[in-house]
């Protein structure tokens, strides 16, 4: 058999004791040593490069589990071998087909990361473990005849020990790059990530990153923090929130009941034990509300939404949606004008932002008929000042056909918010303002319902009265 | 009639006449658009000098094709600090400060840059740190004064910008530049281009509305002056109209008694009549805008004491700005009107408060400007806000330059002064448009030079525009053979940091 011939001659060569051994061992260190310097040999220096390294570098992540199977292999063969002795003649065999693989693998994998541009701290240490890796086995390939012999034990079975954690490490370090870092932890359970002492990762997005953190930042971590840690207690990042104090944890997950920290804020301000401390101004209600839907629905670090929480400004700005071109209408439009005193101007010189209806300079004399004047110019306005207008309740049936609209404004009208309802089928509204009117939390309950609606002010109505007196002494946050 | 008239002037005159005629009455045979094409952009961008035929500038927005993209403000309140407030008393903390006492500043931090001559003279320059306390307000934790409690609590709502800087030293220069980009009077000032840029929402009120506030004489006073919201070039209708701070806020407004609404209807017509001729003979465009501000004037007869009525403002309102707000001509009631503007259309108001002109009795002077003023701050911001208003209304804090670290005469633990300081100062903006609970620029250990993202004048005014969805480099207008800017020459750029 051919094949097998040329097989015996290569691993032949490789046999210690022949005449070519020094030369060898010469020709893998200095192969080794170039390997070792290939960091500094090819920069990467995070710009793509040529299409064609990148098309063959994308074979690595298929090819790389060719050397990470066989070098698995190896120690099994070599274990089983002692009561198997064909297997221990495979495992030699085995050694020389990783070494082969991890050259390739290594190869497209510098390719990849050249080509694509790809660089980072993640890229350069699982390229370093590639390297290691590869340089590894072809000193195992070279130490093993020595180990068969037992003229040099200990050295090939050290080599593969150091091996398999390294080839770990290395594969964790490609599967973050490709997965994402926190691929693995994300679903560990909290115990166990507490056992392991790993940091969690709290996606800047949560509700964690962006809600909760900020309260005990701004409440909390000048007492509880990296400078002061009163208590044991740490509240400047996620693990160490679940971490608690010196007497224990001070958030159970799922239950904000047997949670000592919302139990400590939540006590009245003069208890000895209330939090914060030293006369520093309580939690505001919603922080309190979004501390406690946050424990009891599980303390995550990483959900977005909370059940039931409404905070506002996650709600992503929508895109406004282009508006059909009115140019050809402008002659009518300027007609308008002059019979109703109300004037339609430009969002900007794009037809596509649409038409704003300004009323202020009919005001008063502005009411229900006066708008349905303009239905036709529905679709283009994107934006009605209605505010100190007649217009009322019997408004609403002209307005829910403004499909573009994106702000209302109807401050000190008449409306009482009979019938806002009609007005949710409005996708592109964002704002309306009913300040100054008769509205009632009851009539502007149908606008909850809106996703899009990211500004409703109900400034001095019978839903949202005008603020009390303000104290006249401002509360400060600390003192220096 | 044979008037001396200029050669000049006929000639531009047979120009404009013959370009109005075609305009204004062939226009409904030929449609706007292919008059347009015909003459190309140079009628449409309006250097031909003419208004929109005695109407008010409602339409030049359209005449102009602004904004360019859509804005997120519509108008905009200038709160302007004159005099020069001192930002290191104020908002541009520097602790540090405590233990360089009396010390020299060191010369490689003040440089070898002109001192003013009230200073230039002075054998040391002792550091005067802040007599004041500071604290941490709001969830950005910003350090402000102890003099301005109340604008501590909006900190979270502003975009406080240390590194402004400004290229002049002296009142009338710097004010002049922060007002039109130049440091030489005759250019059309911020509120004026807005004016001319974007047009009115309201057409019974002015587009631009200048509001003093009233004097207080332990306060160094520097003088303001109509040239600081002159329409400069631009056709005097685009020039902001002032109303008084005490008394009747429009001068003989109200009709003399006997003269009831028609006679002073009929007696305008008959003069816009006269006026026409007039423009007729001579072709002088500001004709029209003396028409037009007539008509605006006979319109601001009802929509002014409407403006001023506050009786129907509910108490929340006097518990938000204070009793003072009650009084005329105070910056807190200024800054009530600044909001019934807001409401109201008004599409630029500048409220200017002087007296923040401090060579000598710091300690005596600041804290009574920072209680004149910063609860009506607070109140403005805080009322937009609450209001619905803030979403669209842009509001900038600012004076013409800043005050010296080092003490400008005497210096003690009880009182120094402060010279001007152009190379950096703080001001603040907040609302449509604006990045908001951020500190923008820093200045060196000494608030004296800025270290970390200058803001220009010229940027400033960049950015201010930006927000209200015009390029800088974009609106033009043709006079003297260039085509002037609010920038000027220098290239100027918007201030990303500072915005949504």
């Amino acid at each position: 058999m051919k094949i097998q011939q040329r097989l015996e001659a290569v691993s032949e060569k490789l046999l210690p004791n022949r005449k070519n051994a020094r030369i060898m061992w010469m020709a893998s260190l200095a192969f080794s040593v170039g390997l070792a310097l290939l960091p500094w040999l090819i920069k990467l220096d995070g710009k793509p490069h040529a299409d064609w390294q990148q098309f063959l570098g994308r074979f690595h992540p298929l090819v790389v589990h060719l050397p990470v199977a066989f070098l698995l292999l190896v120690p099994v063969l070599e274990i089983v071998g002692a009561f198997r002795p064909a297997l221990r003649e495979a495992a030699g065999f085995v050694l020389a087909l990783a070494f082969a693989s991890a050259v390739l693998a290594l190869t497209l994998g510098i390719l990849l990361a050249y080509g694509s541009g790809n660089a980072g701290s993640l890229v350069t240490r699982h390229m370093a473990g590639g390297i290691a890796l590869t340089i590894g086995l072809l000193l195992s390939s070279l130490a093993r005849p020595w180990w068969i012999e037992r003229s040099v034990p200990i050295f090939y079975p050290a080599l593969l020990a150091c091996m398999v954690p390294l080839l770990f490490w290395t594969a964790d370090q490609g599967g973050s790059i490709t997965h994402g870092s926190n691929y693995l932890t994300a679903y560990m359970p909290a115990s166990l990530k507490r056992l392991t002492l790993l940091s969690t990762k709290t996606p800047p997005s949560s509700f964690y990153a962006m809600h909760i953190n900020p309260i005990f930042d701004s409440n909390c971590a000048t007492c509880h923090g990296a400078a002061k840690s009163n208590g044991g207690l740490r509240l400047d990042s996620f693990d160490l929130v679940m971490k608690g104090g010196k007497d224990g944890p001070v958030i159970i997950a799922g239950d904000p009941d047997k949670s000592l920290l919302l139990h400590r804020v939540t006590l009245p301000p003069d208890h000895k034990q209330f939090m914060p401390a030293e006369g520093r101004p309580p939690l505001r209600p919603e922080e309190i509300t979004w501390i406690k839907a946050w424990i009891q629905q599980g303390a995550s670090p990483t959900a977005t939404t909370l059940a039931g929480i409404s905070t506002g400004d996650e709600r992503p700005e929508v895109p406004p949606q282009p508006v059909a071109d009115y140019s050809a209408l402008m002659p009518e439009i300027r007609q308008m004008q002059q019979t109703q005193g109300a004037k339609l101007i430009p969002v900007s010189s794009k037809p596509e932002d649409g038409l704003i209806l300004f009323t202020v300079d009919a005001a008063s004399g502005f009411g229900d008929a006066q708008l349905a004047q303009f239905q036709k110019f529905a679709p283009f306005i994107v934006e009605a000042e209605l505010g100190r207008t007649a217009v009322t309740n019997a408004s609403f049936d002209t307005l829910k056909q403004f499909t573009h609209l994106r702000a209302l404004h109807l401050e000190e009208t008449h409306v009482t918010g009979d019938g806002l309802a009609k007005l949710t089928s409005l996708s592109q509204l964002t704002y309306v303002n009913l300040s100054g009117t008769q509205v009632t939390e009851e009539s502007v309950r149908p606008l909850s319902s809106m996703k899009n609606l990211r500004h409703l002010y109900l400034y001095n109505t019978p839903a949202q009265p005008a603020a009390i007196a303000q104290p006249t002494q401002p509360i400060a946050r600390s003192t220096p | 009639m044979n008037l001396p008239v200029p050669s000049e002037l006929k000639r531009e005159w047979a120009t404009l006449q013959t370009r109005r005629h075609f305009l204004g009455r062939t226009g409904k045979v030929l449609g706007w658009a292919a008059i347009a094409s015909l003459l190309g952009d140079r009628a449409l961008r309006g250097d031909t000098r003419a208004t929109s035929n005695g109407q008010p500038g409602s339409q030049s927005g359209e005449r102009l094709r602004l904004p360019q993209f859509a804005p997120k403000a519509k108008r905009a309140i200038y709160l302007f600090m004159s005099g020069g407030p001192s930002q290191v008393d104020l908002l541009d903390y520097k602790p540090h400060l405590t233990d360089l006492y009396d010390k020299d500043i060191p010369d490689s931090v003040r440089g070898s840059q002109q001192l003013t001559g009230m200073t230039a003279g002075q054998a040391r320059f002792p550091i005067a740190p802040a007599h004041w306390g500071f604290k941490r307000y709001g969830k950005t934790g910003t350090w402000v004064s102890d003099l301005l409690p109340y604008t501590g609590r909006i900190v979270d709502d502003l975009a406080i910008i240390k590194s402004t800087n400004t290229e002049a030293i002296n009142h009338e220069p710097a004010i002049m530049l922060m007002n039109t980009g130049n440091m030489n009077a005759g250019k059309p000032c911020l509120g004026s281009w807005l004016s001319y840029g974007l047009g009115s929402m309201n057409d019974n009120l002015p587009t631009f509305m200048v509001l003093q506030s009233k004097l207080n004489t332990k306060e160094n006073n520097q003088p303001v002056s109509s040239r600081l919201w002159s329409s400069g070039f631009l056709s005097s209708e685009y020039a902001g109209v002032g109303l008084r701070s005490a008394g009747d806020p429009v001068l003989y407004l109200t009709d003399p008694s006997g003269v009831d609404r028609e006679v002073r209807r009929n007696m305008l017509d008959a003069v816009n009549e006269i006026n026409r001729q007039t423009f007729d003979e001579l072709g002088d465009p500001e004709t029209h805008a003396r028409i037009a501000q007539y008509e605006m004037a006979y319109r601001m007869q009802t929509s002014v004491p409407e403006l001023a009525d506050l009786s129907k403002e509910p108490k929340s309102t006097w518990d938000l700005y204070g009793d003072e707000a009650k009084e005329p001509g105070t910056f807190a009631y200024n800054c009530l009107m600044a909001r019934r503007m807001a409401e109201r259309g008004v599409r630029f108001t500048q409220v200017y408060k002087r007296g923040w002109d401090m060579h000598d009795n710091v300690t005596g002077i600041l804290p009574i400007i920072c209680q004149e003023t910063d609860r009506g701050c607070y109140a403005l911001v805080t009322d937009l806000k609450q209001r619905g208003l803030l979403d669209d209304t842009l509001v900038i804090w600012a004076g013409e330059f800043g005050r010296t670290v080092y003490s400008q005469g005497g210096l003690s633990k009880e009182n120094y002064g402060r010279d001007h300081h152009p190379r950096c100062f703080t001001t603040w903006m907040t609302g449509g448009g604006v990045h908001t609970g951020i500190t923008y620029g820093e200045t060196d250990d000494y608030s004296y030079n800025v270290v970390k993202d200058p803001v220009t004048v010229r940027d400033f005014n960049a950015t201010i525009l930006h927000c209200l969805g015009i390029d800088h480099n974009k609106l033009t207008y043709n006079f003297q053979g260039l085509d002037q800017k609010l920038t000027g020459p220098v290239p100027a750029s918007v201030v990303k940091g500072l915005l949504a």
